[in-house]
């Protein structure tokens, strides 16, 4: 795991500032420390050795008092901006891997990486929390406060440094090792105890079944085996996972421990003084913490590097350059697919789309008829074959002109937040026109609120076939010249099917292209052309 | 949540006192000698510097070096010993949780299976296990030990011994409580713009292609960048409390430190403290924090539990099924009168139903999809509670007859059950036991499923499930078609055998279904194949619409025809553009 991503620093805006802070911090801190040992030395130093008075220390005691208060302050500060920025970077990522994902488009957010993404952006990016907040202060006192201090006792007593810097280097040598050694046992025990896991989920998953067919009781005793098993597997991972941690603190409190002994024989020499050996004392300890910290925050700062790590893999996904040619006016031109196919599903599609006219895509489901749609609408390219509009590429047209000139009700409607009067559109009179012709009207009458009936996101408040009729309604009021349908009927009886066929034909009067996904033969013999789509399992057969 | 809550969780979890007794006695060791550490040394250095013999330094500079080993092992002890604790809890927990939801009543569990909840119970289990090592441990600990170095210090110099004690109540004591506080405070305004973010970035991530199209990505956006600024302002209303605890954490040490250097300097002077004493205890206080830094983390842990536990128990509380009254045994007919179906707190899906299954006979279900076949269905097996009318097993009410009695004559296969994780032979075993490799093989040629196991890499003993093989829809839905006729019960009850398949195969499996010798109930979409049921039942709006075998059906009820045609002229459509 890298300490400090530096696409970390790129990528967030927010975690530069705090990085920054964090760094001024620690060598603030790092100074502190030495401050609050050397006044503390002194003090108590002379108090022993010469009996000095309250009067006497009275000005080292008020230093070292400010001291304290001031590293109070300081660890206030850090803390206080570290849970901001925390949420702060957490946010940024976010936003950017969703826009990312959805400049590359639902084809690639439905396969490979994709669905994880879903997870990672909701949930996992959260994982950096107790990065910024735990592991990223300590990390930086690491790099101050241990050289700073170890430079300090360097100055004051070369033979207890020469002891912290032989045991120094051993710390993470001792950690690597341990952890070579033990990675493979422990990767195999977290497999066991993931699966373990999962078994037992799978069980209380399964109990209404279980209970279906009467077999309900017999796994209880199975749960407790899995359990068992779970937790001697964990056990046999973690008397491992544990033995690094025990390697750090031998190392550190046998140095400590040396480095305290090292100075009372030589005090007893005569060869040290007082103030000095407390000075060294107060410090040394010092020199381990950050490291400590550090080793003890790693596991869950591990969670937060790899969910970083995973965004950054999605930024840096490569998206195809959109085209900028303006699209031609769909109300004269035609769409092409020549050839088209996409992994298999469909393979080898032709349609020509001309103004004016239905045309329906037919096939067995998972076929690729919605993939077929997305590379007519350019939201997807071909791997074989063409997609042009009066014979431009549609590779090379700036979506956004083709998408004014289009509305896409697809197999669930998207409807945004809003009254039902504000999704749909248009004037009252035409809104009523249009209501009737697609049963909107009926649904109407049973909300209290009427038109003003406001949804929440995705049209909460509705059936599945109400909202398709609130779609459908909006798509009949939307100017634009070219409609795509994707299985309009899917959620409706058969009075909504009809409700679909009067609306085709409306849009066609009106003068409008339509092409559509049908399944229903009624849907199908109301175009003026069908098409087909075929899987490359099919042109095999 | 009252406040019995953690409580009652942590009794579940069925703790060994000895063995928690035994962590809680290392983890005060192993910190009692970080301690003992900085107290012997604070001694070693000060004597030491009075220049005495070597001789009365050296049971002195062995406990220093002991101490040092001492904690790094003692450590390592006390970490493997209290997750033990934890993790037998956790099994314990899991188990009982288990074995409570089988008694409980359907509706807990099928709800349970929606979205991610599931998932949630497992961590929930976890998160009330972490309590031990991560809550109780970490305060039984600082307690102990702050007890024992105070008493220690007041052996000493008791003013100091008291400033430590105050100090320890700030940084072990006021800190967590600030900071669980903190964290409660973020949770719950956070609560409202959490939800909202992560129902835009799904929205966004679901339907990317249409509101591209629509152009609405970039509100969308927008949308997302709102919730999480908002979700960044609950934090920072909690940021502050946490930074205070964090500042008291540290303060508490200095003042320790200052109060026993103010007060011990002049008593020195006095003779009330020797100076080697001066400097053990002003050193002490140093190495005395380190198990109350834990708490504030502990005490926000608590709280995480706490609602874990909450959930947990309200899992545990659901109804359960009564107890049966009826101890007879009982077979068939299942003879259904006037009843009424709904899932508990959801409207009424079908009234007025009338049945009379018995070996031999078989009966078609068809109506428009929502219309509440699948409640049915779990209400005529006695698996959820009927909302009217009698239901009665051989002339026993089967709401007082045991569960086992019901299920040995009447058996459910639910479209949403469930393919265990295992292989394709236990998952068949699901519905009986002693289900012979024969058996299987058999039963999955009957539904279609020949070439699909021909196809598989172990055959019957190949792993089906999330982390191995997945089936495809019309697959899954035949094996636990399959599944269902391998159940001994003589009445069978089946939901929507066929979908996912074309109309030729669907129909073929539908009449094989309608032909099996036991009783039968079919739900399905496809009304061409009906002619081989006894009865059919057509639903619609909550009612039956109408019912007879298909030819009455196709004769005289008005619409059955139509639809009959319109499947017909689909089925074509679909035949001709495939040639």
């Amino acid at each position: 795991m890298r300490p400090l991503d530096p696409r970390l620093l790129r990528h967030a805006r927010a975690a530069r500032g705090y990085v920054a802070l964090t760094a001024a911090l620690g060598v603030f801190t790092a100074a502190l420390v030495v401050a609050q040992a050397l006044l503390l030395a002194h003090t108590l130093g002379n108090a022993v050795t010469d009996g000095a008075t309250l009067a006497v220390l009275g000005p080292t005691i008020a230093w070292l008092a400010a001291v304290v208060v001031v590293r109070a302050l300081v660890t206030a500060l850090q803390e206080r901006f570290a849970h901001r920025a925390a949420t702060r970077t957490v946010g940024e990522l976010r936003e950017q891997v969703v826009a990312h994902a959805v400049a590359l488009g639902p084809r690639w957010l439905a396969t490979g990486e994709g669905p994880s993404v879903v997870t990672l952006a909701t949930r996992g990016l959260d994982a950096l929390e107790p990065y910024f907040v735990r592991y990223l202060p300590q990390l930086v006192l690491a790099a101050t406060v241990t050289p700073g201090v170890l430079l300090v006792v360097l100055g004051l007593d070369w033979i207890s440094a020469a002891i912290l810097v032989v045991v120094l280097p051993l710390v993470p040598l001792f950690m690597v090792l341990v952890g070579r050694l033990t990675q493979g046992r422990s990767e195999q025990g977290l497999a066991s105890m993931q699966r373990l896991g999962a078994q037992v989920l799978d069980l209380l998953a399964g109990l209404p079944t279980l209970r279906a067919h009467g077999r309900e009781h017999g796994p209880g005793a199975r749960v407790r085996s899995l359990g068992d098993a779970h937790r001697q597997a964990t056990m046999g991972t973690l008397r491992i996972a544990f033995l690094s941690g025990m390697v750090l603190e031998l190392l550190t409190t046998l140095s400590v421990a040396l480095v305290a002994v090292g100075i009372g024989l030589r005090l007893v020499e005569g060869d040290l003084d007082l103030v000095t050996g407390i000075a060294v004392l107060v410090l040394a300890p010092e020199v381990f913490l950050p490291l400590r910290q550090v080793g003890i925050q790693f596991h869950a700062a591990a969670d937060g590097v790899a969910a970083a790590g995973r965004a950054f893999e999605v930024l840096e996904t490569p998206v195809p350059p959109a085209g900028t040619r303006t699209a031609p006016d769909l109300r004269t031109a035609t769409l092409r697919l020549d050839g088209v196919g996409v992994a298999g599903t469909p393979v080898d599609l032709d349609l020509v789309l001309r103004p004016g006219t239905v045309v329906a895509l037919t096939g067995p489901s998972g076929v690729g008829k919605t993939t077929a749609l997305e590379v007519a609408l350019g939201l997807l390219r071909p791997d074989t074959g063409r997609a042009s509009i009066d014979g431009i590429d549609l590779e090379d047209v700036d979506p956004a002109s083709l998408w004014a000139q289009v509305t896409w009700l697809p197999q669930r409607p998207v409807l945004e937040p809003g009254t039902i009067a504000q999704l749909v559109g248009g004037d009252e009179a035409s809104r009523a026109t249009a209501a009737g012709l697609t049963g909107l009207d009926a649904v109407l009458v049973d909300l209290p609120l009427g038109w003003e009936t406001p949804l929440g996101r995705g049209g909460e408040g509705l059936s599945l076939g109400q909202r398709q009729r609130v779609a459908l309604t909006r798509t009949l009021l939307s100017p634009t010249p070219l409609v795509v349908l994707d299985e309009p009927t899917a959620h409706l009886d058969a009075a909504g099917e009809q409700v679909v066929l009067d609306t085709v034909r409306t849009l066609r009067d009106a003068g409008r292209t339509v092409l559509l996904v049908a399944h229903r033969h009624s849907l199908v013999a109301a175009a003026d052309d069908v098409v087909r789509v075929r899987s490359a399992a099919e042109v095999l057969a | 949540m009252t406040r019995g809550t953690l409580r009652r969780a942590i009794r579940l979890l069925d703790i060994d006192p000895r063995r928690l007794a035994l962590a809680l006695l290392l983890g005060t060791l192993a910190l009692g000698c970080g301690v003992a550490l900085a107290a012997v040394s604070a001694w070693l250095i000060a004597r030491a510097s009075q220049m005495p013999p070597v001789l009365q330094l050296s049971v002195a500079t062995v406990a220093v070096r002991a101490f040092g080993i001492g904690r790094g092992v003692l450590r390592y002890l006390e970490r493997l010993v209290s997750h033990d604790v934890a993790l037998r809890g956790m099994t314990e927990l899991r188990t009982t949780l288990y074995q409570r939801l089988a008694v409980a009543r359907p509706d807990t569990l099928l709800r349970l299976r929606r979205g991610d909840l599931l998932a949630r119970v497992g961590a929930d289990v976890d998160t009330v296990g972490d309590v031990v090592v991560r809550g109780l441990l970490p305060a039984g600990v600082a307690t102990l030990l702050g007890a024992g170095t105070v008493l220690a210090m007041c052996a000493f110099w008791p003013p100091a011994g008291l400033a430590l004690a105050g100090c320890l109540l700030l940084a072990g004591v006021a800190a967590p409580l600030i900071a669980a506080r903190a964290a409660r405070t973020t949770e719950a305004l956070a609560l409202q713009s959490r939800a909202d973010m992560t129902a835009t970035a799904l929205g966004l991530l679901d339907d990317t292609g249409p509101l591209r199209v629509a152009g609405r990505a970039a509100d969308e956006l927008a949308a997302l960048r709102e919730a999480d600024r908002r979700l960044a302002t609950a934090t920072d209303a909690g940021a502050g409390a946490a930074a205070v605890a964090a500042g008291l954490g540290q303060l508490a040490i200095g003042i320790a430190v200052l109060v026993a250097l103010v007060t011990g300097v002049p008593a020195v002077g006095a003779g009330l403290l020797s100076p080697v004493e001066l400097a053990v205890i002003v050193l002490t206080p140093l190495a005395a924090f380190e198990a109350t830094s834990l708490l504030p983390a502990a005490a926000i842990q608590v709280q995480r539990s706490r609602a874990a536990a909450a959930r947990i128990l309200a899992l545990l509380d659901a109804p359960t099924d009564p107890d049966p009254t009826d101890r007879g045994t009982a077979g068939p007919p299942l003879v259904a009168a006037g009843v009424a179906a709904g899932w508990p707190g959801a409207p009424t899906v079908l009234e007025g139903l009338d049945l009379d299954l018995r070996a031999g006979r078989s009966v078609a279900v068809v109506g428009p999809s929502g219309t509440g076949k699948t409640t049915t269905l779990l209400t005529l097996a006695g698996l959820l509670p009927r909302r009217g009318g009698s239901l009665a097993l051989g002339g026993h009410d089967v709401d007082h007859l045991a569960r086992e009695t019901v299920v040995g004559a009447v058996v459910v296969g639910t479209e949403d059950a469930h393919v265990f994780g295992t292989t394709v032979l236990e998952n068949l075993r699901v519905a009986r036991g002693d289900v012979t490799e024969a058996e299987a093989e058999a039963v999955l040629v009957r539904v279609g499923l020949g070439d699909w196991l021909a196809g598989l890499p172990d055959g019957l003993d190949t792993l089906l499930g999330p982390d191995a093989r997945t089936v495809s829809g019309g697959e899954r839905r035949r094996l636990l078609v399959a599944r269902a006729l391998l159940s001994p019960a003589e009445l069978l009850l089946v939901d929507e055998p066929a979908e996912h398949l074309d109309p030729d195969r669907a129909d073929a499996l539908v009449t094989d279904l309608l032909g099996d010798p036991r009783g039968v109930v079919v739900v399905t979409h496809r009304l061409t194949p009906l002619g081989a049921a006894d009865e059919v039942l057509w639903l619609d709006g909550g009612r039956i619409r109408a019912r007879g075998t298909h030819e009455q059906l196709a004769a005289s009820a008005p619409g059955y025809r139509e639809l009959l045609d319109r499947e017909r002229a689909d089925d074509e459509t679909e035949a001709e553009r495939a040639r």
